[in-house]
């Protein structure tokens, strides 16, 4: 259960690797938001060039597809779904089912749409840090007067830093109570509270030590500004990725 | 000069508990003091003082020369402060995260952060897991985690509570090892144990609480025959009759 | 509230932002349907940190999950989760901690004004997650309603009861040192 974030980072030098995280951040928003529109020739467009990124970073196809399983049966059903409730002239009839063209043309579409966004992110991930993520965000939130962006930054963080913790604890929670046969009571409520007020509150005791801990090392929201700096191939590929967008737009 | 002085100090818990009774206590640069006693002694209460995360009700403490109450962010960057759960004072994410996160709340340069993490890494001999998650790290480069965490920030004074527990043998002998460097370098350590056995061949001193006072304060050949009354063991070797031996050896 | 209070708050709103990522991972497998602890960490966000830090740990945790990181349920995938068929439900939990929080604070924590609260808060969820769901899909309200809500309903029953009994038990114990 702990390898929930095992698939999160690939380290590597390929050119993905190496853009300036804030960029890839901005060319994430753009590309999802102009892929959201686009119509079968520029997604056709974009799965090439989303196959060519994924090869150029060495990033491997099966690995990426396996951790998109739960998401793509999911779109499954949004495609059966579709087909099946937008009315139009049938192509293939059973009964009370009827399937439809333009359903079945409208299923594809959305779902290679969200298909196509869903994979950029997995993209992205595989080739950022997620220390820089969350230096991006620190960045990204300045500008805004009421949020502190340098808090939400240690915050995301400690949120990664809790989860595996959590579920190593949970796990020996849920063993602990298996060994004193908790699987003979029935009642879920009772399972849900035994399971949930021991681990909340066992991690809540090492929230409290951790806070402590960051008091003794000096906490404070006014820290050491992120690293971050952009390059020339930056903009080259900020460039590229507005032209795409207006030719995905436009096509 | 003494590096920490306390004077008077006491400190009564918010249910009503008295946890420090009137502690005097004088502490020179560069000693290694071993600080013993049993669980709810007052221990931990006493070393939380010396950083201002409690902070004195009644006396004082006074870090060379200067209260603690005065400069919180002087006081924490000069006494180190290695807790007992290793796991719970893990801030970052990866090894190298967690070792900036100090130097990084000192507002230091960026060029200077990562000199000193790369130095904190080094000493601790972390270098090759920098990049590591710290979960995953056996409970002994926890332990030397926790203390590179803690150089980076070039601390005077560093106080380790209970730095053994939960420590399979190569993981005392490594963490040992690691404190007795930094004595060399000229540190002031100063830990809390119940367990003798595996530090006190090294102290100059030890001092022994019991209920919020220090009973007994003084070489640790001269009062080791003493502890079992207060509720610590006697090292084996000296309830034998023979010299404390190291762990190193 | 003093420096050190805020500092603790913080790290809560972490804690349970990372309960609730790792609450997608975490399962009891009662019935046909394993219960998933996801929604019973969103309830006690609000239960436990009220409206402000819980609207916060929420914020921060969609945060997260929108730039990337691996806390959605079902692993990484960034701001397509969020526009995603479920993407409405993960919205919702917003506006729903919010008010779990605000009820639940100004009637004192008492036991059926918590439980009110949640069950406020589960209706916006569904609010939120079904309007979303019924957009994507293109069904019929009614055939939303069938496989996005009613399946699930008899699990949410069984987490709200759950999450007030664990934020009444949890409560004294919370926030002393």
């Amino acid at each position: 259960m702990a390898d929930l974030t095992a698939f999160s980072y690939h380290p590597g030098r390929s050119f993905l690797h190496l853009l300036d995280v804030r960029f890839k951040i901005i060319f994430l928003i753009l590309i999802s938001l102009t892929g959201m529109q686009a119509d079968p020739p520029a997604l056709c467009l974009l799965t090439f060039l989303f196959l060519c990124l994924i090869k150029s970073s060495r990033l491997s196809l099966i690995s990426i597809l396996k951790e998109l399983r739960y998401f793509l049966v999911l779109l499954f059903f949004v495609l059966i779904a579709r087909a099946l409730s937008t009315p139009g002239t049938p192509v293939f009839e059973f009964k009370l089912l009827s399937i439809s063209r333009q359903g079945l043309y409208d299923g594809i579409l959305i779902c290679w749409r969200l298909a196509l966004v869903v994979l950029l992110g997995l993209i992205f991930v595989s080739t950022t840090r997620p220390s820089e993520i969350r230096t991006a965000v620190a960045w990204f939130l300045k500008p805004f007067p009421f949020i502190p962006g340098k808090k939400v930054a240690t915050m995301i963080g400690l949120i990664m830093r809790f989860v595996p913790v959590i579920l190593a604890q949970a796990k020996e929670t849920s063993d602990a109570q298996r060994a004193r046969g908790i699987e003979n009571r029935k009642n879920p409520i009772y399972r849900l509270v035994k399971l949930a007020v021991p681990l909340i509150f066992k991690t809540f005791q090492n929230a409290n030590n951790l806070a402590v801990a960051m008091e003794a090392r000096c906490y404070s929201e006014n820290r050491t500004d992120p690293d971050l700096s952009s390059k020339k191939n930056d903009w080259i590929a900020f460039f590229f990725v507005i032209c795409l967008c207006i030719l995905v737009v436009e096509i | 000069m003494n590096i920490i002085e306390i004077r008077g100090l006491s400190h009564r818990f918010s249910d009503g508990t008295l946890g420090l009774d009137a502690i005097d206590i004088e502490i020179k640069e560069g000693e290694f003091i071993v600080i013993a006693g049993r669980n709810g002694s007052g221990k931990t209460t006493l070393l939380r003082h010396l950083n201002g995360l409690l902070r004195p009700q009644t006396g004082s403490v006074k870090l060379a020369g200067i209260s603690v109450s005065e400069d919180f962010v002087r006081a924490r960057q000069m006494v180190g402060m290695v807790f007992q759960d290793a796991d719970s004072q893990i801030i970052g994410e990866t090894v190298y995260d967690d070792v900036a996160f100090g130097p990084e709340n000192l507002r230091l340069e960026r060029s200077e952060v990562q000199q000193r993490v790369s130095m904190a890494l080094e000493a601790g001999g972390l270098i090759d897991l920098a990049d590591h998650r710290p979960h995953l790290l056996s409970g002994g480069e926890k332990r030397r985690l926790a203390i590179a965490g803690i150089l980076a920030m070039k601390p005077r004074v560093i106080v380790f509570d209970e730095p053994f527990s939960n420590l399979d043998y190569p993981g005392v002998k490594q963490v040992l090892e690691q404190i007795l460097t930094l004595h060399q370098a000229g540190h002031t350590i100063l830990i809390t144990t119940h367990d003798l056995e595996k530090v006190l061949a090294h102290a100059d001193r030890l001092v022994i609480m019991q209920k919020g006072k220090i009973v007994r304060d003084g070489l640790p050949n001269k009062i080791v025959t003493e502890t079992e009354a207060f509720g610590v063991r006697q090292p084996c070797t000296s309830r034998l009759g023979l010299e404390i031996g190291s762990w190193l050896i | 509230m003093n420096q050190a209070e805020q500092l603790r708050m913080m790290v809560y709103a972490s804690l349970l932002a990372a309960l609730t990522a790792a609450g997608a991972y975490i399962a009891i497998p009662i019935g046909p349907i394993p219960i998933v602890l996801q929604n019973l960490f969103i309830f006690l966000t609000g239960l436990l940190l009220g409206s402000k830090w819980g609207v916060a740990s929420v914020a921060v945790y969609l945060l997260a999950g929108a730039s990337g990181l691996p806390v959605f349920a079902g692993g990484t995938g960034g701001l397509g989760r969020l526009l995603g068929p479920t993407g409405g439900y993960l919205l919702g939990y917003l506006p729903a901690v919010y008010l779990i929080g605000f009820i639940s604070e100004k009637m004192n924590h008492r036991r059926f004004y918590d439980a009110l609260a949640v069950v406020c808060g589960t209706i916006i969820i569904y609010a939120c997650g079904i309007a979303w769901l019924k957009t994507i899909t293109g069904m019929t309200l009614t055939k939303t309603l069938a496989v996005g809500m009613y399946p699930f309903l008899p699990g949410d029953v069984l987490k709200i009861v759950a999450a007030v009994i664990i934020a009444k038990s949890l409560r004294p114990v919370i926030g002393q040192r």
